[in-house]
């Protein structure tokens, strides 16, 4: 599915807390279709990487190239470049004023300037696709966790983005909700949207990813397929850390 | 329709002000009613029974209530503007925005009242020259301002910060982000607090009489000065601030009934 061009592209980005540095000297490059999988133990530096590439955290030092636009630059249109980024969040984040269609809705209208009946209808294709149409009027705060989280794919994926970055989209569920997030997330993957997903959940990482990156204070200190990385690597601390967790 | 993300709404601390009757709210509801309609019968009764002098104060009031009516309803629409632009301006991540506005709710909040109406109305009277009515209106909003600005940044700040990450990661300018995914949120623990201080600022406004300014209690106390009926000329005063205090008090309850039904 993956072509040869490169989507973002990280060049050397370093991100500081006060003193503690979070992220160090991160290289990388994301291709076209590409679906990356991050995952380190807590305190790596992931969700930091994720929110970079989409502007929610700055970065001191290096370079971040999202579909050719460098967006670390101060004269960059940060509103334009995070229309072409979509972010779903661990804990969901839907607007609890507004019904699951409004959600979908209100960002089409406001920022694509989409009209009502427009939206609507991506709207209604998009919670179609995501299996939740019935609840179009209920408010968020009536659904489920794993109902929540998959009307906020639905909302990024309304924007039309290039590229879809999940942080955590399962950990904050219950064990019976994360198989059906997890479907959705599996259907997207086969239409060839660029997905960057941190996450713990192994079976996911083999199935969908085409490459996995294992992040450990800050750096990415090992990459490669699946098959290479559960299997072959040699990193002491990717060893140490899939012995953990599988 | 039931909405669950109600019951999570947070309370700002009530500062003064009468208390707000809300329709589940029966004890308060019935004081309410019996302090209002007891108020307006004890006016009715007193010009009936002894028109003179009930009936003339209450020719005489009148222009005295418009008076207070006008410098209320001016204040609080230019204390909402100055406690939004602060409310803002105390969250903003520009130093100089957020220190302006810190500065000017700390120093405000530090001098009563009556100090700021005799300093704007001598003090800077001396410089240019405003009519004692504008300088009632401008000191009453410059204080209630920086009251209203705290309940403004409380009620923003209780709004999880995810929201405005969700709200910005579709591409939302911070503008778009307050005015459609924060403040429509806020307004409901904003609401309550900021009426009560309409509520006070009511019964405040009768400090601008000493500015000179033909409100209710100045309108009372020249009638009492002419005629000499102190008693019978403050009881009247006493009575219109309580109704008209009531009616401002219900129609904030009912307000905020109709923003928890939407
Ligand atoms: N706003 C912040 N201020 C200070 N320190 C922060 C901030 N955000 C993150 N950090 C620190 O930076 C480090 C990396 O955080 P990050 O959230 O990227 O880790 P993570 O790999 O996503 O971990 P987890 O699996 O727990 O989500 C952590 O040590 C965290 O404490
Ligand atoms: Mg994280």
């Amino acid at each position: 599915m993956s072509t040869d061009q490169i989507i973002v592209q990280i060049e050397h980005v370093s991100k500081y807390f006060g003193s503690f540095k979070a992220l160090s000297d991160v290289s990388l490059d994301v291709y076209d279709g590409e679906k990356l999988v991050i995952i380190g133990p807590s305190g790596s530096g992931k969700s930091t990487l994720l929110r970079a590439i989409n502007l929610l955290e700055c970065v001191d030092e290096g370079r971040i190239i999202v579909d050719g636009t460098n967006i670390v630059d101060p004269t960059a249109d940060i509103n334009k470049i995070r229309e072409e980024v979509g972010m779903v969040f661990q804990s969901f984040n839907l607007f609890p004023h507004k019904t699951v269609m409004e959600n979908v809705n209100l960002a089409q209208m406001i920022v694509r300037k989409r009209s009502k009946e427009e939206a609507t209808k991506i709207s209604t294709e998009l919670l179609k696709k995501v299996d939740i149409l019935e609840k179009e009027n209920d408010y968020p705060g009536k659904l489920s966790g794993g109902q929540q989280q998959r009307v906020a794919i639905a909302r990024a994926l309304a924007m039309k983005p290039k590229i879809m970055l999940f942080d955590e989209p399962t950990s904050a569920l219950d064990p019976e909700m994360i198989g059906e997030v997890l479907t959705v997330m599996k259907k997207l993957a086969r239409e060839g949207i660029t997905m960057i997903v941190v996450t713990h959940e192994m079976g996911f990482a083999r199935e969908v990813a085409d490459r996995i990156i294992f992040m450990d204070s800050g750096m990415i200190v090992e990459q490669g397929t699946p098959r290479d990385f559960f299997e072959h690597t040699k990193n002491e601390r990717a060893k140490a850390f899939l012995d953990k967790i599988l | 329709m039931p909405k669950p993300w109600k019951k999570k709404q947070s309370h700002i601390e009530v500062s003064e002000g009468g208390a707000i009757p809300t329709r589940n709210d029966w004890g308060l509801f019935s004081a309410w009613r019996i302090a209002f309609f007891g108020a307006i019968l004890m006016v009715v009764c007193l010009v009936f029974f002894k028109p003179d002098p009930y009936l003339d104060i209450l020719k005489f009031l009148p222009d005295g209530i418009l008076v207070t009516f006008k410098v209320t309803l001016m204040s609080i629409a230019l204390s909402l503007v100055f406690g939004l632009i602060a409310g803002l301006g105390r969250i903003s991540e520009n130093r100089l925005f957020n220190g302006i506005s810190s500065l000017y709710v700390e120093i405000i909040r530090g001098i009563p009242l009556l100090v700021q109406l005799f300093y704007i109305y001598y003090a800077l009277g001396q410089v240019v020259n405003l009519s004692a009515i504008t300088c009632a209106v401008v000191s009453m909003s410059i204080c209630y301002g920086a009251y209203i600005a705290e309940i403004f940044r409380a009620g923003i700040k209780s709004i999880p910060e995810g929201q405005t990450e969700a709200a910005r990661s579709l591409g939302m300018t911070p503008f778009q982000t307050m005015r459609y995914v924060i403040l429509p949120q806020a307004v409901k623990t904003i609401l309550p607090p900021v009426g009560n201080e309409f509520v006070a600022l009511l019964k405040d406004s009768s400090l601008v009489s000493i500015l000179a300014v033909s409100d209710l209690l100045r309108r009372g106390r020249e009638f009492a000065a002419q005629s000499f009926d102190y008693f019978e000329a403050f009881t009247m005063v006493a009575l219109f601030y309580l109704i008209i205090t009531l009616i401002l008090s219900k129609l904030v309850g009912i307000m905020e009934d109709k923003i928890n039904v939407d």
